[in-house]
């Protein structure tokens, strides 16, 4: 993927940049307002990952603006130390597609740019989503394995929808308490990891090979393969 | 007067001086017109019926009879101090009449006119008729205007001493509420400086309900929410200084063990990971003081929209089932009654999963967790009921504060800020959180007013008003300050209070 980063401090910058590279992107950085919007409009890229406050004038929103305004729909993470909801209320109603706070882990950044990446290539609707031996009817929302079915709770389904969408992909607790729950803040407990260590015991029992797979620290990957 | 232009007072002031001085002049020019007018007239009218009656008379009789006539009239002892007559012949000469001499003939005939005479030596003013009789011969018939000359002096110099009393009047008028005004803006603007100057806890005097009143009032309700948000970001700025620097404290200490201690990388590595965990649990607790600090000082913004909270109570009970299986706790939606009202929804949903977060936490092993929404004729609230051991009834008016930790919960994990959160956000809602006794059990009691879409753009007096008690005990007050754990009180650390009551 070709990345623009638009970010003027120097280790956060580093930090996103070298994890980029190290994943196999090609990345491009800006560390000024001015620059990052002429970088930004002026060529192509397949996501933009941007500081909230920038140097030089121009902040990380009106760049999102200005791109939306000359109708350029490549995906923007507006990445920001303004915490509070509104805020990111804000960032994603200027034109934003994800919004992360600062700090966070470079797994969680990776995980939604790679959504985000994904989306923007989304295949037409199907009626089935399908990884190895199970099969999601998107229509009678039913769940098979190998044929026999799975009984799941309303939510289970969408739990599980969610990640076979993401199929490879990582996806981090907090994205799925946004895309599952609608829930945009951190509950104290692990409530994730008991929802999916519920969902995983109702998907592999009796079957192989195992579906839902931890990444330690970081998230989960839906696959036949770990 | 200095600044006379540019003084609003002055310049009211001098309006209305204006508009009392064209009353005046009206009133005078009324009264003028009424006075001597009518009077002027009268003797006008009077003159043209003598001067009209001899004419008439001399068509019938010859020139000694009018001459005859005259005398008679002057003779006849009335009006003969004013009365004017005079038949003049056409050599101008005076024939008959009470003038020894005539000047002015250029006249025509039968017009009203004036002119200087003498009389007696005297020289008078006389209104007159003069008429052709033919022949040259000439009847005039007028009066001697002195005495209603004197009349109208009387009345123009009564207007004129009037107008003067009337300007007096005006000008020392304009200058009193030029001078109230000055003192009623004065009183503000000095006070306006003070506050300038760093003292906000000043307010304008209410010196009655008139507009300035009422003016001293909207700005004290301003100066009241600019307290209370100047408050609020100092007392986030405290807690947050002092809340974390305890576990910074603990991370920098294990770092600089490893620094000193560790002799291999894999040592090293662990208490790196070690660091990277415990910051990533400060970064969570940071995020919650914030949050509390901001909800509780009124800082965040209230972006209120429709909530409904069985829509958040299912969203959550089913985000929370797997842990309640899993800790062996029964959890269920007993109760949907949740009329829509206005809120932030986020916070809302946090409220609940915090006490779910509680409840599965210290109810135990077996217990039943109930969550229902009820609504009222002004309420809707989030009850959430286990039949765990509850709280002490002596430390249930404590649990709100932050890090306080009930004594037997301290092995279990957790920061003491759950309950804090959930209080902080019912504040932010005006409404609150009451705890009380399920016997067995605790049962909490989210209420929130309802809020009908019109009224979603609350005035933030009501937050700025409204008493700080996040939540009420039975009878109980809310006890004012937040105990910090290990001192450090003298920071103002402690709840965002408001300086003064509002009146």
């Amino acid at each position: 993927m070709k990345c623009l980063v638009i970010e003027d401090d120097c280790s956060t910058a580093e930090y996103i940049c070298n994890g980029l590279r190290e994943a196999g992107h090609a990345v491009q950085l800006c560390q000024s307002g001015l620059e990052g919007q002429s970088c930004a409009v002026g060529e192509d890229w397949d996501v933009v990952i941007l500081d909230r406050m920038l140097p030089g004038g121009i902040d990380g929103l009106s760049i999102v603006e200005r791109m939306r305004e000359l109708d350029k729909a490549t995906p923007v993470v507006v990445v920001s130390a303004l915490t509070a909801i509104d805020e990111r209320v804000r960032g994603l109603r200027a034109g934003g597609d994800d919004y992360l706070s600062k700090p966070f882990a470079f797994s969680e950044l990776m995980a939604r740019i790679e959504a985000l990446a994904r989306r923007a290539a989304r295949q037409p609707e199907h009626r089935w989503l399908r990884v190895a031996d199970l099969v999601f009817d998107l229509q009678a929302r039913r769940v098979t394995r190998s044929g026999s079915e799975i009984p799941l709770q309303p939510r289970e389904l969408r739990l599980l929808e969610y990640l076979m969408r993401h199929e490879g992909q990582l996806v981090t607790r907090s994205m799925l308490l946004e895309g599952v729950w609608d829930c945009h803040f951190e509950p104290q407990t692990n409530v994730v990891n008991m929802q999916i260590s519920r969902l995983r015991s109702k998907l592999d029992r009796g079957h192989a090979p195992p579906l839902i797979h931890t990444v330690r620290g970081a998230g989960y990957r839906f696959g036949p393969d770990a | 007067m200095p600044r006379l232009r540019i003084s609003i007072a002055a310049r009211l002031a001098a309006s209305y001086g204006v508009l009392v001085m064209i009353a005046v002049s009206t009133l005078s020019g009324v009264f003028y017109a009424a006075t001597v007018g009518v009077l002027e007239r009268g003797i006008d009218r009077k003159i043209a019926a003598i001067s009209a009656q001899l004419v008439a008379s001399f068509d019938t009789q010859r020139l000694d009879e009018l001459v005859t006539a005259l005398t008679d009239e002057l003779g006849d002892g009335a009006d003969s101090d004013t009365e004017i007559l005079l038949l003049l012949g056409p050599d101008g000469r005076v024939l008959a009449g009470n003038l020894e001499k005539w000047k002015r003939f250029d006249v025509p005939h039968g017009t009203l006119d004036t002119a200087s005479a003498k009389r007696r030596g005297q020289r008078i003013m006389v209104r007159y008729i003069m008429s052709d009789l033919g022949d040259g011969i000439r009847l005039v018939v007028g009066r001697d205007m002195q005495e209603q000359q004197a009349i109208r002096e009387l009345v123009r110099r009564a207007i004129a001493v009037g107008a003067v009393v009337a300007l007096a009047l005006v000008f020392g008028g304009a200058i009193f509420f030029r001078a109230q005004l000055e003192r009623r803006i004065g009183e503000i603007r000095r006070t306006a400086h003070e506050i300038e100057s760093g003292d906000l806890s000043r307010r304008m005097p209410v010196p009655g309900d008139d507009e300035f009143g009422r003016l001293a009032e909207d700005i004290n309700h301003m100066l009241d929410r600019i307290e209370q948000l100047m408050n609020g970001v100092r007392h986030v700025s405290n807690s947050i200084a002092h809340d974390l620097r305890t576990p910074l404290t603990r991370i920098r200490s294990q770092l600089d063990d490893a620094l000193r201690h560790a002799h291999d990388a894999a040592a090293l590595r662990d208490a790196i990971a070690t660091a990277t965990t415990g910051i990533d649990d400060l970064i969570a607790l940071f995020n919650k003081l914030l949050q509390i600090a901001e909800t509780e000082s009124g800082v965040r913004a209230r972006n209120f929209a429709a909530v409904d909270l069985d829509a958040i109570a299912e969203d959550m009970v089913e985000l929370y089932d797997a842990s309640a299986e899993e800790q062996g706790v029964t959890l269920a939606l007993t109760r949907r009654d949740g009329q829509p009202t206005q809120g932030d929804h986020d916070l809302l949903a946090s409220a609940l999963a915090s006490l779910l977060d509680n409840s599965i936490k210290y109810a135990g092993r077996g217990a039943r967790i109930e969550v229902g929404v009820e609504a009222d004729a002004d309420s809707v609230s989030v009850v959430v009921r286990d039949d765990g051991p509850g709280i002490p009834l002596a430390e249930i008016d404590r649990v709100t504060e932050r890090f306080y930790r009930v004594d037997r919960s301290r092995s279990l994990p957790g920061n003491g800020l759950g309950l804090a959160i959930v209080a902080a956000i019912a504040t932010f809602h005006d409404g609150r959180l009451e705890l009380s006794d399920a016997a067995p059990g605790l049962l909490a009691r989210l209420v929130v007013p309802r809020r009908e879409a019109a009224a979603s753009r609350a005035p933030a007096t009501g937050s700025a008003h409204a008493p700080r008690a996040g939540w009420r005990p039975a009878e109980q007050p809310r006890p004012t300050q937040p105990a910090a754990p290990g001192g450090a009180n003298s920071t103002g650390h402690g709840a965002p209070t408001l300086s003064r009551p509002v009146a």
